[in-house]
C-alpha cells in the first residue's frame, strides 16, 4: 500500500512525463511524417490510454493489499445505480443536443416533475390498492411519471421553443433556463409542500454472488434499475439505427435545413426526440429519488451537470461515446473516494477537464472541420 | 440673430451636449443610487430590503458588464462565473480571517489573481469553442465549488463562513452597510466607464469581429489569441473583485451560492437585458437580482407565496427571448420612439387646432 501523498507524487511526475515525451516527440520524430495530423492524434490517444491505465494501475496498487479486486469490483456494483440514472440523462441531453443543437437546461427539472408526479401515484395507489406489491405500484408509478415527462418535454417543443422567433442556439438554452426557473416555482405550488417519497424498486434481500472466493451483493433495486436501464437503451438505439424516426433523428442532427428539404418532417422528430429526452429522464429520476428520502426539487441537479461533462467528455457527436462516459465518471468518482475521501468530485472533474484539453472534440469524436 | 439669443442658444448647445455625453447616464444612476441613501438618512422610511436589493443589483452588475464584453462582443459563453465570483469571495475572507492583510493589498492580489485565472481559461477557449466551452468552464466552476466546500478550514464548509469587517490598514473594522453601498456605486461608475471604453475602442470592434466570424477577423488582421485572452482577463477581473464587494457587503457567504444557478443567472442577466448595452445589462441585472427583493416583497400576496416570483420572473425571461431576442432595451428604446410619435402627433394636432390648418 502507498500513502496517498506518494500515490499523487507519481500521477503527477507521470503526466509530467507524458507531456514531455509528447513534446519531444512533437518537435522530433512526427514533424517527418508526412500526415501530421492523423499521426499527431493517433499519438495523443495511445499518450491519453497509457496515463488512464497508468492511473487506473497506481489506484489498484493504493487499495489495501489482498483486497484489491474485491474493492474494485464492489465500487462497480456499487455504482450501478448512480451509472444508469447517469446513463439515462446523458443519453437525453445528446438526444436534444442533436436534433435542437442545444444544451437544455431544463432536462433535470422536467424529470424531476416526472418523479413528483409519480411519488403522488405511488401514494394514491399504495391507499386504495393495497394488496398490490410494491415493485408493481413503483413500476405503475414510473411509467406515468415517464409519460408525464414525456408529454411535457413535447409540450415544451411545440408551444415554446418552435414558438421562438429568432430562434438562437443561446437564445434556445436561455428558454430552458426559463423553464428552470418555473418548475422551481411550480413544483411546491402543485406538488404541496409535504414530502412525497419513491419507493425503491423492490426491498427484497440483496443478491448475493461470490467471485474467486469474496462474496459480493447488489440491491435488487439496483439489479431492476440495470435491467430497465438496459432495455431502455436497446430499444432506443435500435429505433435510432433501424427506423425512419431514427433516420431522420440522423438526418436533422447533420444538418436540419437539407433534412427538412429532403423531406424529413424535422418538427415532428424535433419534438418526439423532446418527448423521449423526457421519458429518460423521468424513469432516471425515479431510479434516483429512493436515494435522498423524500424527492427534492433540485435532486436531478447533480446528475445534469455530470451529464453534461459526460457528453463532452463522450463526445456529441455519437451516442455510444457519452455513454461509455457516463460508466466511467461514477465509477472513477468511487475509486477516487477510497484514496482522497471527500474531495473525488474535484479530481474527477479535473481529469476530466484535463482529457477533454487534450482531445478536444471528447474522447470518441472525430474532429470536425469548421466551413468559413 | 441678436447677441442675447446667440447666447441663448450655446447654452443650449452646451445643455445638449452634456445630456448626451456617454458618461451622462451613469451620473444618473449613480446619482438615483446616493439619492436612496440620502432620503434614507434624512429620516424618510425605505425599507432594507429594498436598499439589499439595489445593492446586490449594483454588484452583480459589475459581474454581468464583464460577461456582456465575453459575450456580447466576445461570442463566448462561459458558464464559470460562479465559480469565479465565489474565489474573489472567498479570498477576501481568506487575507481577512487566517492572514490578516490590508483590503488594498488583497484587491491587488485579487487582481492580479483573476488575471492568471482568466489567462488560463482564455487559453482553454483558444482550443474549445460554443457550447463545449460552456459546459467545460462550468466544469472548472464546479471544481472551484467542491473547493469552497471541502476546504473546510477557510471557508467553514456548506455551512458557510462570516467576516466582522474589513483590515483598512491593521485592524478588523467592522463595516457600515450605507458607506459601503456608497463606494459600490462608485466602483460600479468607474467600472461603467472602463467597459464603456473597451466596448467603443478598437478593442470592443476587435471582439465585435471575433464574434461575427473568428475566421474573418483573423483574416483581417484580428489576433484572436490577444482578444480572447482579454475578454477572459477583462471577466475574470470584474467577477473577481464583484466577489470581494459582494463579502464586504454581505460578510457572509455560503458554497450553494456559487452553483450553476447563479452562472445562469448571470447569463440570463445579460441576455434578457440585452448583451451590448451597459443600461440594458443593468435592467436586466435588476430584473433577475433585484426586483424580488425590492418589489415582490412589497407585497403581501407575493410575501405569502414565494413560489410565484420565481414563476413570474421564468416566465418574463422566457418571453423576453421569444419575442424580444435583442433584450429589454430593445423594448424599451422601440416603446420610447412610439411615444414620441405619439407625442409628436399631439403637438401636430395642437398646432392645427391653433393656427389652422395650411392650405
Amino acid at each position: 500500500m502507498i500513502t496517498t501523498e506518494g500515490f499523487w507524487k507519481s500521477i503527477i511526475l507521470f503526466t509530467l512525463l507524458l507531456a514531455v515525451i509528447f513534446i519531444i516527440l512533437r518537435f522530433t520524430v512526427l514533424k517527418r511524417f508526412k500526415n501530421m495530423e492523423k499521426t499527431m492524434n493517433i499519438t495523443t490517444n495511445i499518450m491519453l490510454a497509457i496515463g488512464v491505465t497508468y492511473l487506473l494501475y497506481r489506484v489498484y496498487h493504493a487499495l489495501p493489499e489482498g483486497a484489491e479486486t474485491f474493492l474494485f469490483l464492489n465500487i462497480i456494483f456499487n455504482s450501478i445505480v448512480q451509472i444508469c440514472v447517469l446513463a439515462l440523462s446523458t443519453t437525453a441531453i445528446v438526444l436534444i443536443f442533436k436534433t435542437s443543437t442545444t444544451a437544455n437546461f431544463s432536462q433535470g427539472m422536467i424529470a424531476t416533475v416526472g418523479a413528483f408526479v409519480a411519488a403522488k401515484v405511488i401514494a394514491h395507489l399504495v391507499s386504495v390498492y393495497t394488496e398490490m406489491g410494491s415493485t408493481l405500484v413503483v413500476l405503475i408509478a414510473m411509467i406515468v411519471g415517464a409519460l408525464t415527462a414525456f408529454s411535457l418535454g413535447v409540450l415544451i417543443d411545440v408551444f415554446i421553443i418552435r414558438k421562438a422567433k429568432f430562434p438562437t442556439p443561446i437564445g434556445k438554452q436561455m428558454i430552458t433556463m426559463g423553464l428552470v426557473l418555473v418548475f422551481t416555482g411550480l413544483i411546491p405550488i402543485i406538488f404541496g409542500t409535504l414530502p412525497l417519497i419513491v419507493n425503491k424498486l423492490s426491498y427484497a434481500d440483496n443478491i448475493k454472488f461470490t467471485i474467486n472466493d469474496f462474496p459480493y451483493s447488489i440491491t435488487v433495486h439496483a439489479f431492476y434499475a440495470l435491467l430497465i436501464t438496459i432495455g431502455l437503451l436497446v430499444v432506443l438505439f435500435s429505433l435510432l439505427r433501424f427506423t425512419k424516426w431514427g433516420l431522420g433523428v440522423r438526418a436533422t442532427a447533420s444538418n436540419e435545413l437539407v433534412a427538412s428539404m429532403m423531406g424529413v418532417n424535422t418538427r415532428v422528430i424535433t419534438a418526439m426526440s423532446w418527448g423521449i429526452a423526457g421519458l429518460l429522464g423521468g424513469v432516471a429520476a425515479v431510479i434516483l429519488a429512493p436515494n435522498s428520502g423524500s424527492i427534492q426539487v433540485g435532486i436531478m441537479l447533480p446528475t445534469q451537470v455530470n451529464g453534461f461533462l459526460a457528453a463532452i467528455l463522450g463526445s456529441f457527436s455519437s451516442f455510444a461515446g457519452p455513454l461509455i462516459a457516463s460508466l466511467f465518471i461514477p465509477i472513477l468518482t468511487n475509486l477516487m473516494s477510497l484514496i482522497a475521501t471527500t474531495w473525488q468530485n474535484a479530481i474527477v472533474y479535473i481529469i476530466i477537464l484535463v482529457i477533454v484539453l487534450i482531445k478536444p472534440s471528447g474522447l470518441f469524436g472525430k474532429p470536425t472541420a469548421k466551413k468559413v | 440673430m441678436t447677441y442675447q439669443n446667440e447666447k441663448k442658444n450655446k447654452r443650449k448647445q452646451k445643455l445638449h451636449s452634456l445630456i448626451h455625453h456617454p458618461y451622462f447616464g451613469f451620473i444618473i444612476i449613480v446619482f438615483l443610487m446616493f439619492f436612496v441613501q440620502l432620503i434614507r438618512l434624512l429620516g424618510v422610511e425605505v425599507s432594507v430590503s429594498i436598499l439589499r436589493a439595489f445593492g446586490s443589483t449594483m454588484i452583480f452588475t459589475i459581474v454581468a458588464l464583464g460577461f456582456s464584453i465575453l459575450l456580447g462582443y466576445g461570442g463566448l459563453a462561459s458558464l464559470g462565473t460562479a465559480g469565479f465570483v465565489g474565489l474573489g469571495a472567498y479570498t477576501l475572507v481568506y487575507f481577512t480571517n487566517i492572514v490578516p492583510l490590508p483590503i488594498f493589498l488583497t484587491v491587488l492580489i485579487v487582481i492580479v489573481g483573476a488575471i492568471i485565472l482568466g489567462t488560463v481559461v482564455g487559453f482553454i477557449s483558444l482550443r474549445i469553442e460554443g457550447m463545449y466551452l460552456a459546459i467545460i468552464t462550468l466544469g472548472l466552476s464546479e471544481i472551484l465549488n467542491e473547493v469552497f466546500k471541502r476546504a473546510t478550514n477557510i471557508t467553514g464548509g456548506t455551512t458557510g463562513v462570516n467576516i466582522d469587517g474589513i483590515i483598512l490598514f491593521k485592524n478588523i473594522v467592522s463595516v457600515n452597510h450605507n458607506v459601503v453601498f456608497v463606494i459600490i456605486s462608485i466602483i460600479l461608475f468607474i467600472i461603467m466607464i472602463l467597459t464603456l471604453n473597451i466596448m467603443k475602442s478598437p478593442t470592443g470592434r476587435a471582439l465585435l469581429a471575433m464574434r461575427n466570424s473568428s475566421s474573418a477577423a483573423q483574416a483581417m488582421g484580428v489576433s484572436i489569441f490577444k482578444y480572447r485572452l482579454l475578454a477572459f482577463i477583462v471577466t475574470t477581473v470584474y467577477a473577481m473583485l464583484a466577489g470581494v464587494l459582494y463579502m464586504t457587503y454581505w460578510s457572509f457567504t455560503i458554497p450553494s451560492t456559487w452553483t450553476l444557478a447563479f452562472s445562469l443567472n448571470i447569463l440570463v442577466a445579460v441576455v434578457v437585458g440585452g448583451s451590448q448595452s451597459i443600461y440594458g445589462i443593468i435592467l436586466g441585472t435588476f430584473m433577475i437580482f433585484g426586483l424580488d427583493l425590492a418589489v415582490f416583497k412589497q407585497i403581501d400576496f407575493f410575501v405569502a407565496n414565494p413560489g410565484i416570483t420565481i414563476v413570474m420572473n421564468g416566465i418574463l425571461i422566457i418571453v423576453v427571448v421569444m419575442f424580444y431576442p435583442g433584450g429589454l432595451i430593445k423594448l424599451v428604446n422601440a416603446l420610447g420612439i412610439k411615444l414620441k410619435k405619439i407625442f409628436m402627433n399631439w403637438i401636430k394636432k395642437w398646432k392645427e387646432f391653433k393656427y389652422g390648418i395650411d392650405s
